[in-house]
């Protein structure tokens, strides 16, 4: 090898580093607000569903379409969708009035979703998913049928955001802050 | 001296490559997080075998098992899990790694085949929680005195985790 090549050979090993880290940098920010996709489909297939509330009563989620819906998969049996959820019943206090509708989708028990309903007093419909509810969301981006998953669906019903795993309180107030 | 240099770099480069690729969040399906097995220890007693991958666990309460044809001849055996002090449900047991619970078969045959059903629910330490997972695993029972039947996994699994 000459030695004139030296200097390109050190400026690529440079630039890779540099992009490794850079990948490392990035990946950990990602990493910690784990998945996140910005996407833009159609949100029809969410509309069209309809799912009894805790009363029995059915509930089709096309009631909300042109709010920012934010819809939530979640279980009583599911410690981070446990912690996350007061945070959304503070947001739906907070932008309610302005457009923010929060739908809890529950792969649980009627009873138990009611007694964790009054235990955080839950200011938004919670519906019973059972474990068809899992599918449902794996068909919307839930890659591993794990909870929580939540979709935030923009007025004109396309699915803005998607998340598995708990959303970071800054992150969802800008991305909220954008959409209404 | 460019020598060294460059040998500095190519241990750099080896050093942050696994930082990158672990930095990519990859969540495992359940099947490959909570890998399952089971193998007839003798002619009434069956292993049921977890292999979790690392950052993921299991509820002690959420197990459940269940023989077709037979019944279990008492509760299954646990081994000692890790106590963890949960902020909703208080002190609750949990199983990482590799671990083995044992079921007494009573009604079964000798040399047939018997059906094992297992539920299982846990967690990523990444902060998400699968639904209970229900496995099903048909295995020989082997005849008195013989040797152990054959490890039977519940699903193929395409790559290991652990080898």
């Amino acid at each position: 090898m000459s030695a004139r090549r030296w200097p390109f050979m050190t400026a690529a090993l440079v630039a890779g580093v540099i992009a490794l880290l850079a990948g490392a940098y990035f990946g950990l920010v990602d990493r910690q607000s784990n998945i996140v996709e910005m996407r833009g489909e159609d949100a029809t297939a969410v509309f069209g569903i309809t799912l009894p509330d805790t009363e029995g009563k059915d509930q089709a989620l096309g009631q909300w379409k042109g709010k920012v819906v934010v819809v939530n998969f979640w279980a009583t049996w599911c410690v981070p969708c446990r912690t996350e959820i007061p945070q959304f019943v503070i947001a739906q206090r907070d932008y309610g009035e302005r457009g923010l509708q929060f739908v809890g989708i529950a792969i649980d028990e009627p009873r138990k979703v009611k007694d964790f309903e009054r235990e955080v007093v839950l200011n938004y419909p919670s519906l019973i998913g059972g474990y068809g509810a899992i599918e449902l969301s794996k068909t919307l981006g839930n890659r591993v049928g794990a909870l929580p998953f939540t979709l935030i669906i923009d007025r004109a019903g396309r699915i803005a955001y998607t998340q598995l795993g708990p959303i970071k309180e800054a992150r969802f107030e800008s991305i909220v802050a954008q959409l209404l | 001296m460019i020598d060294s240099a460059l040998r500095a770099f190519f241990a750099f480069l080896a050093g942050s490559m696994p930082m990158a690729a672990a930095a990519e969040p990859k969540l495992l399906e359940p099947d490959r997080a909570f890998a399952f097995s089971v193998q007839a220890l003798d002619e009434r007693t069956v292993e049921a075998r977890y292999a979790i991958a690392p950052g993921y666990y299991l509820y002690r309460e959420k197990f459940k098992f269940a023989i077709e044809p037979g019944a279990l001849a008492s509760a299954p055996t646990f081994p000692a899990g890790v106590i963890k002090n949960d902020e909703f449900f208080g002190k609750v047991e949990t199983y990482r790694g590799r671990f083995a619970i044992r079921l007494s078969l009573e009604g079964v045959t000798p040399g047939k085949p018997v059906v094992v059903y297992a539920e299982s629910q846990g967690c990523a330490d990444a902060g998400v929680c699968y639904p209970p997972q229900s496995q099903k695993i048909t295995l020989p029972l082997p005849q008195p005195g013989a040797q152990p039947g054959p490890a039977v996994a519940a699903t193929p699994v395409k790559k290991s985790w652990f080898n």
